[in-house]
């Protein structure tokens, strides 16, 4: 009487087995889309009147715990489907290029998380379905760094040109190895220098490692994954449906359905330097429609706890370039490449001249936003050979004051990736943001260090938990992290 | 006219013979005396009844020395010499009765003795009485219909034939035969002492409760259909000891939760299994239970049992323990309520009953909120329309003073305190039932039909539930042999606007719950601007303005639901019968939900659809074996299969953007998904019982029962598993006092097994997700799946003592119990780093027990006044004994806002509110964080418990003459609730104890982090924040959830049918009805502590639902 149960109870809407390729775009999606985009206030981008929106930009301490988000969205999303991949291809020699391409992917995703919360399980994490571990440890930073590191090499050495690639179902590079190859050296150059503070000799190590490998300098290279206008959100530039869907949709600039503006410090400092990029980032809305004239660009301050009544007077993101939902998101820019090698240049790790990567670096952030989004984002040669006539790196300047205007400039180049201008900031200092003192603020009015692990780690994986928080520090937002010791 | 077959009719002849023998009391001069003056004399001397076909006596005379009466110092040895050569003979009955029956021919003595057997209060058919030829072994017992017929053997034939009747819960009736051609028409006297009283079983099977080893108990409908609920298990709440039922603050056609000593499982269906004439029924709520932290549609769509017309219902019987529901396999581990529904009987011409019911129900306002600072913050009250939209939650203004201020609306309104906004925005509910029914039959065949129609309109004035019912059931006899049952059901429920709970987004209870204080909330009204858009009336989009909600977001529903019954029994040989039937629920449901364009929040609206057909099919053939023997001894033995299929076939068709504004259609979305999940279950059982019982002295019952679970391991499907009951009639055995009716003691053991409940839990699979570009897959679900999964088991242990005393007057039922489920099916939710969110697991224990009292009480009965008293008392202890290895907790839910959970914590009881507190030092003093002048929270602690252990429920009827006045107070006690409307209220600035610091600033003291003493000023410009922060403190806002309610209470009168000679109306009956009058001790200020919007197992929190109502009304009864 039982013959047919097997039957019945297989789910007639799913599938026994896995699809590799598939599963791959899901994970490049998910990593992509995996942000905690509360930084964009924390950064001082943007703000919000309202506790919960501007939080980042606040640090309320009621609404701590969204900074949980990406530990909390990572390992069963992205981090799992990797793992599903990896399992699924990795014992064959023919698909080599697939599983090296996994494995960038898990060191870019890996490091997106550490970046934010410090020691995170990693080696023995998203082994609760293969190994029933529903606990997995949590590992130190630096060693995280050291396996994320050594991924990034083998993984770079391994394509092999004769065999097969995901093609298509790569959404970043189509099966591309020699790109793949790049942006494994290029995460390597990024990772690499984010030891500058706590070990400077690992971290040129692998800096000439990344450099000698080479990394993106072409636009042709960056890694980005292009999105649609409309269908599934999964397909739509996470970053703009986020903004879109939580304050713009309305376009009108005064019914922001959670009080979103740019935030005062970002909108000052492009006018003032009469950044190019103001025209296309900003609009400000006149009798319903949007303007992006320079002269009425105005950010909003962070320490309203109130709708203003001359809100609608603020700037905020223009609907057709930061919030275009087809708008491409860009994991790896030639203007990074360039501000870290002229970083690199600047400590002695690399034969390039510094002033020389630094207007590249500046170049590319402009030009960046063509690739975002084609017409609309479009900044002349002319422009921005103007800015940079008056941005020259200051040769003269100290080793601070030339990293001070690096990294000012890859604050601007960020945008709105702020989770990478977070991590710079953490490590340089620069630029140099004044933290928004605010009632109720769970930081004592400073930047945050780090982000809180999620609350139901305390209950489902108490003992990893506890023994991360006794290594590391506090589960607090002033904790340094390992590579941010100072 | 046949007199001999009621006691009734003893009574009448008696009185007929004493006129007769007043007139003809003289002896003929012959020497010879009528035989009937004869007869008379000795009904006299010896002051006993005889019995006789009227008639038989006249024209017969005998010779008075046949009658020397002083002669017989026996009844018998004169009747026997009186009757002499008469033709006639006599036949004893007991000492005072006697019958004299008719010597006739061969030929006029039929082969064969029918009748039908009657209760003589209500008329009814008595199923399954036991009718024997006195002195022989033929006996047979009545079908559905109270017929029986028996062969008369032989070696009576041509004897006075006595039968004598029994069934359980009646007296036993001694019926003499004088006539074979007329079908016998037996009433049957109920039990004056309530002696015994028979009770459905597991699969219909009526049973004398004292040969019972476990607990049951039996409420008769007629008690859900006066003061009703819409939702016939609500109406369990107080009335059956260990029952902890809770009607939902979900509106008009929402869910109940029914839960029978102690939740069972961590992650399963708690609720009991409802059977329906001894079928199973689907109790689901489609499209899953409302969960505790949902964003938008998160809507109890109702749940199965809801779609029973009360008027329906003959009785429900409470199965609590898990012997009695052993034979009922896994689902009925939770207990079974079995509900029996009316059927139609024999009769003249039709039946025809009618009852109707209209109340009008009316929110109850629960906000304890201070009026002594209105809207505003900073202590500044609002002058401009922005500031007052900005501040529209904010009650840190100015001292109300009645000075003008602008609103959300932009007019300029008095600053005075508005504290009847639950009355202003919450209309008057109404719900208006109204049932017929139909009953009638022949000899073959009898049935009932009943129509009914139930329309509810909520506190909020656009939902609408309305349920049209109709029911058909036909027992027909088709041959001696076989009989046939069928029932039919229909339900037509159409559900509008019902209301979001939860989170705040399209949750209407926001708006008057949450504006500040100075506000009348009918200033927002209608919610909406010229455009159709929503007007703002605070800071944050997802607060949707209620009157928006109300005229603007749409949601409706229709369930067509079928639940259909065939039977057909064989009497194959004496005493052996089978039984095959089938049964089908199934419905078809349908669900759209339109959050419109022009919310704030989502401002291009949104759709969520969901088509879901869900089937529960059983099929079970049964064969029974009754015998006795030497008299003493009574055997039955059962013995079944039952297949049973589960299928949920359902469509979730949701969106984003309508393209077209205001136009809401599925294709008119610029995202939208459609999602199928097919789900299938198979059960395969195959079971037995057997029970004993000696001389009524000792009952014993062995079941046992072999499941086969689709859902299971392939290897580990199969669980056998037995129960053992008994009982023991202490009060037959030894001779008690005689104020003892009734002492006897029972025990059981059973074991449960049960497999999983929802299916594909054994293999990881894929599924492929929607996608507007390249195809994307994931896993299906992210639950580990488990490869080994086997069944779990629940063990019973229960004993218990019955007393009555002083003929009923005064009865007492204890019970203690022990059940513990071992090897639960734990969907745990383990750390997402594991790379999936729960895991499948084999591990949980957990233990429920407990002790229940039933104290029965008349303590007057008068013929014009009587006073009836029942009072119940249930403790249930439960405790988390283990679950997954190496894990001590688990969280079962988490609140809006995440700031309390429902945990499951080994050691403590089932399902615990866990959230912070404020740190404190030895001293009990505050620690501080003097960089942010808050106190330091700690980590996630235990708050209390979300489940009440200990219930009671106490009924008083008094009846007065024609009246009848019945009231039911009912309290749960020692649980927690954790109130996110207080949260708010907090936050918001509308509770008193956000009334310190309004003036001068709030003055904090305790220490610092280091120790060290601290204090700290926090100004009032910094009191909103401050409050506002006390939210990341849990333990503010969790209370004791105890209550006691004046739960019912009902006042009818009898109209007097005699005097309406114009209309043949058997009875009437008019009430006046009331629930849930009265709160007479609750420890919860702002709130109800019976406040859940979810029948899951996440059970613990207030979150902004309806507000519980007063109900009032009218109920009409009439049977013609």
């Amino acid at each position: 009487c039982t013959k047919d149960f097997q039957e019945i109870n297989t789910d007639p809407e799913a599938s026994a087995t896995v699809q590799p390729a598939f599963v791959f775009t899901k994970a490049l999606y998910d990593g992509a889309k995996n942000n905690l985009n509360l930084l964009l206030g924390t950064m001082q981008y943007t703000t919000s009147f309202n506790d919960v929106a501007g939080f980042g930009s606040k640090y309320v301490s009621s609404q701590s715990q969204q900074s949980s988000g990406v530990f909390g969205a990572a390992y069963y999303q992205e981090i799992n489907e990797l793992a599903l991949v990896i399992n699924a291809v990795g014992q064959n020699p023919d698909q080599v290029n697939l599983l090296a391409s996994a494995r960038i992917w898990r060191a870019y995703c890996y490091s997106r998380i550490t970046d934010l919360y410090g020691d995170i399980p990693y080696s023995e994490a998203v082994k609760g379905y293969t190994e029933a571990n529903y606990k997995p440890a949590y590992d130190a930073q630096k060693n995280i760094y050291a396996d994320m590191l050594k991924e990034l090499d083998e993984a770079a050495k391994s394509f092999n040109p004769a065999k097969t690639n995901f093609g298509a179902a790569d959404l970043i590079y189509a099966g591309n190895n020699d790109k793949w190859k790049k942006f494994a050296y290029s995460l390597m150059l990024r990772l690499g220098m984010r030891m500058t503070k706590v070990d400077p000799v690992l971290a040129e190590t692998w800096v000439k490692k990344a450099i000698a490998g080479g990394v993106i300098t072409d636009d042709a290279d960056i890694a980005k994954i292009n999105y649609l206008n409309a269908g599934q959100d999964i397909n739509k530039n996470p970053i703009a449906l986020k903004l879109y869907n939580d304050d713009y949709i309305k376009a009108d600039g005064n019914s922001n359905t959670e009080g979103g503006k740019y935030q005062e410090p970002f909108i000052t400092y492009l006018k003032n330097n009469k950044d190019p990029r103001l025209a296309i980032l900003s609009v400000v809305y006149v009798n319903g429609a949007p303007d992006t004239s320079s002269a009425i660009q105005k950010g909003m301050p962070a320490t309203l706890s109130a709708k203003p009544t001359n809100f609608v007077t603020y700037s905020e993101p223009n609907q057709k370039t930061v919030l275009l939902l087809s708008g491409a998101k860009l994991l790896f820019t030639t203007a990074e490449s360039n501000f870290l090698l002229a970083e690199a240049s600047l400590r002695g790790w690399y034969t390039g001249d510094a002033s020389t990567l630094y207007e590249a670096g500046i170049k590319s952030a402009m030009k960046q936003w063509a690739i975002i989004a084609p017409g609309d984002g479009a900044i002349s040669d002319l422009q921005i050979n103007t800015y940079i006539k008056y941005h020259k790196l200051n040769a003269a300047g100290t080793f601070d004051q030339k990293m001070a205007q690096i990294y000012t400039e890859f604050w601007l180049a960020a945008f709105p990736d702020a989770q990478e201008a977070f991590a710079s900031y953490r490590r340089t200092g620069y630029p140099a943001l004044v933290p928004v003192v605010y009632v109720g603020n769970a930081t004592g009015g400073k930047i945050f260090r780090r982000m809180l692990y999620p609350l139901t780690e305390q209950n489902l994986n108490k003992a990893s938990y506890n023994a991360a928080v006794a290594r590391q520090g506090a589960d607090d937002f002033m904790t340094r992290i390992w590579w941010d010791k100072l | 006219m046949l007199c001999s077959c009621s006691i009734f009719c003893y009574a009448q002849l008696m009185a007929n013979n004493l006129v007769h023998a007043n007139k003809t009391k003289q002896v003929a001069a012959d020497g010879k005396m009528q035989l009937k003056t004869a007869i008379e004399l000795i009904k006299k001397k010896f002051d006993i009844k005889i019995a006789y076909r009227e008639g038989i006596l006249e024209n017969k005379s005998i010779n008075l020395s046949q009658n020397e009466l002083a002669g017989f110092l026996d009844p018998g040895l004169a009747l026997r010499q009186t009757l002499n050569g008469t033709q006639l003979a006599f036949n004893k009955i007991n000492d005072a009765q006697f019958i004299i029956v008719e010597l006739g021919s061969d030929q006029q003595r039929a082969d064969v003795i029918k009748g039908t057997v009657f209760g003589a209060n209500d008329n009814l058919p008595l199923i399954g009485a036991t009718v024997y030829i006195k002195g022989t072994k033929t006996g047979a017992s009545t079908d559905a219909q109270g017929q029986f017929s028996l062969t008369v053997p032989s070696e009576v034939k041509g004897q006075p034939i006595v039968l004598s009747v029994a069934s359980v819960g009646f007296e036993p009736l001694e019926v003499a035969v004088a006539d074979f051609k007329t079908p016998l028409t037996i009433k049957l006297q109920e039990s004056s002492s309530k002696l015994s009283d028979v009770v459905v079983t597991a699969l219909g099977i009526k049973r004398d409760t004292k040969a019972l080893g476990y607990s049951v108990t039996e409420v008769k409908g007629s008690e859900f259909t006066q003061a009703r609920e819409n939702n016939i298990a609500n109406a369990l709440t107080g009335k059956v000891a260990g029952v902890n039922a809770t009607g939902l603050s979900t509106g008009p056609g929402g869910s109940s939760r029914v839960i029978i000593r102690g939740n069972g499982s961590f992650n399963g269906n708690n609720q009991p299994l409802y059977v329906v004439n001894g079928m199973p029924i689907d109790n689901s709520v489609p499209g899953g239970a409302a969960t505790t932290n949902t964003l938008g549609n998160n809507v109890d769509r109702g749940d199965g049992i809801g779609s029973i017309n009360p008027d329906d219902i003959e009785s429900i019987t409470v199965l609590k323990g898990g012997t009695a529901a052993a034979l009922y396999g896994s689902r009925a581990s939770n207990g079974v309520i079995l509900i029996t529904t009316k059927k139609g009987r024999k009769q003249k011409g039709i039946g025809v009953e009618y009852n109707s019911t209209y109340t009008i129900e009316q929110a109850i306002n629960d906000n304890d909120y201070q009026y002594e600072y209105g809207q505003g913050l900073n202590g500044v009250k609002p002058m401009t329309k922005n500031d007052a939209i900005a501040t529209g939650r904010l009650s840190f203004g100015a001292k109300i003073d009645g000075s003008d201020y602008v609103a959300a609306d932009g007019l300029t309104h008095p600053y005075t305190a508005q504290k009847d906004n639950i009355k202003n925005f919450y209309s008057t509910g109404t719900n208006f039932t109204n049932t017929v029914a139909f009953s009638g039959g022949t000899d073959g065949i009898v049935y009932r039909l009943s129509i009914a129609d139930l329309d509810s309109k909520g506190i909020i004035s656009t939902t609408r539930f309305k349920r049209q019912t109709a029911n058909l059931n036909i027992n027909a006899k088709i041959t001696d042999k076989i009989r046939v049952e069928g029932l039919a059901q229909y339900n037509l429920e159409r559900g509008f606007n019902r209301t979001l709970a939860g989170d705040a987004l399209g949750n209407p209870n926001w708006t008057p719950y949450e504006v500040a204080n100075t506000v009348d909330v009918r200033w927002l009204a209608p919610g909406y601007d010229a455009a159709g858009n929503q007007t703002p009336w605070n800071d944050a989009g997802i607060a949707t303005n209620g009157y928006f909600v109300i005229n603007k977001y749409q949601q409706d529903d229709t369930k067509n639901r079928f639940i259909g019954q065939g039977s057909i029994t064989y009497d194959i040989v004496k005493n052996f019968s089978l039984k095959g039937v089938i049964s089908r629920d199934f419905y078809n449901y349908n669900y759209t939900s339109i959050l419109p364009t022009g919310d704030i929040y989502i401002p291009n609206g949104q759709y969520t659809g969901l088509k879901s057909d869900v089937s529960e099919t059983n099929a079970l053939l049964t064969g029974n074996y009754k015998t006795r023997i030497a008299d003493k001894v009574g055997i039955s033995v059962l013995g079944g299969v039952n297949s049973r299929r589960f299928e949920n076939k359902q469509l979730n068709m949701d969106g984003l953007t309508f393209t077209i504004p205001y136009f809401y259609s599925y294709k008119n979305l610029a995202t939208s998904s459609t999602i199928p999940t097919h789900q299938r279950i198979r059960t395969n059982s195959i079971f037995g019982s057997a029970d004993i019982d000696y001389n009524n002295l000792l009952f014993l019952t062995y079941t046992a029962r072999n499941d086969w679970f689709s859902t299971l391991s392939p290897q580990n499907n199969s669980i056998l598993y037995q129960s053992v009951g008994g009982s023991f009639v202490l009060s037959q055995a030894v001779k008690l006092p005689e104020a003892f009716d009734i002492l006897r003691v029972r025990a059981s053991w059973a074991e449960v097994g049960g497999g999983a409940a929802d299916p594909y839990r054994i293999n990881l699979s894929y599924s492929n997700v929607p996608s507007s570009g390249l195809p994307l897959q994931n896993v299906t679900s992210n639950d580990i799946t488990n490869q080994n999964l086997k069944p779990y088991t629940s063990t019973t242990y229960e004993g218990g003592v019955e007393l009555k005393m002083f003929k009923g007057r005064l009865g007492l039922d204890l019970t203690a119990y022990s059940r513990k489920t071992t090897n639960d099916i734990l969907n745990a939710a383990i750390s997402s780093t594991s790379g999936y969110n729960n895991a499948v697991l084999n591990v949980g224990e957990l233990s429920n027990k407990g002790i229940e009292a039933l104290l029965t009480g008349t303590p007057i009965s008068k013929s014009k006044f009587s006073w009836n008293i029942s009072y119940n008392l249930a403790y249930n202890k439960s405790k988390v004994i283990q679950l997954v290895e190496g894990t001590n907790s688990f969280q079962v839910a988490s609140s809006v806002g995440n700031w309390g959970y429902i945990n499951q914590t080994v050691g403590s009881a089932y399902g615990t509110i866990v959230g912070t507190r404020m740190l404190r030092n030895a001293e009990g003093q505050i620690v501080y964080n003097s960089a942010t002048n808050r106190p330091v929270a700690t980590g996630l602690q235990e708050l209390g418990d979300g489940v009440p252990p200990l219930t009671m429920g106490l009924n008083q009827d008094f009846r007065i003459g024609a009246f009848n006045i019945s009231f039911l107070v009912d309290g749960k006690f020692g649980n927690k609730v954790f109130s996110i409307k207080e949260v708010y209220a907090t936050r918001l600035g509308l509770m008193k104890s956000t009334l310190e610091g309004r003036e001068n600033g709030l003055t904090l003291s305790g220490v610092d982090q280091a120790g060290n003493p601290y204090s700290a000023t926090i100004p009032v410009s910094g009191l909103r924040a401050y409050y506002n922060d006390l939210r990341n403190y849990s333990e503010l806002f969790v209370h004791d959830g105890s209550f006691i309610k004046l739960r019912q209470a009902i006042i009818s009168y009898n109209i007097p049918v005699e005097n309406l000679k114009a209309v043949k109306i058997q009875s009437a009956s008019i009430s006046f009805v009331a629930r849930n009058i009265l709160t007479l001790y609750k420890k919860t200020d702002t709130f109800d502590p019976e406040s859940s919007y979810t029948n899951g197992n996440a059970q613990g929190f207030e979150s902004i639902g309806l507000p519980r109502t007063r109900t009032f009304g009218l109920n009409l009864m009439v049977k013609f």
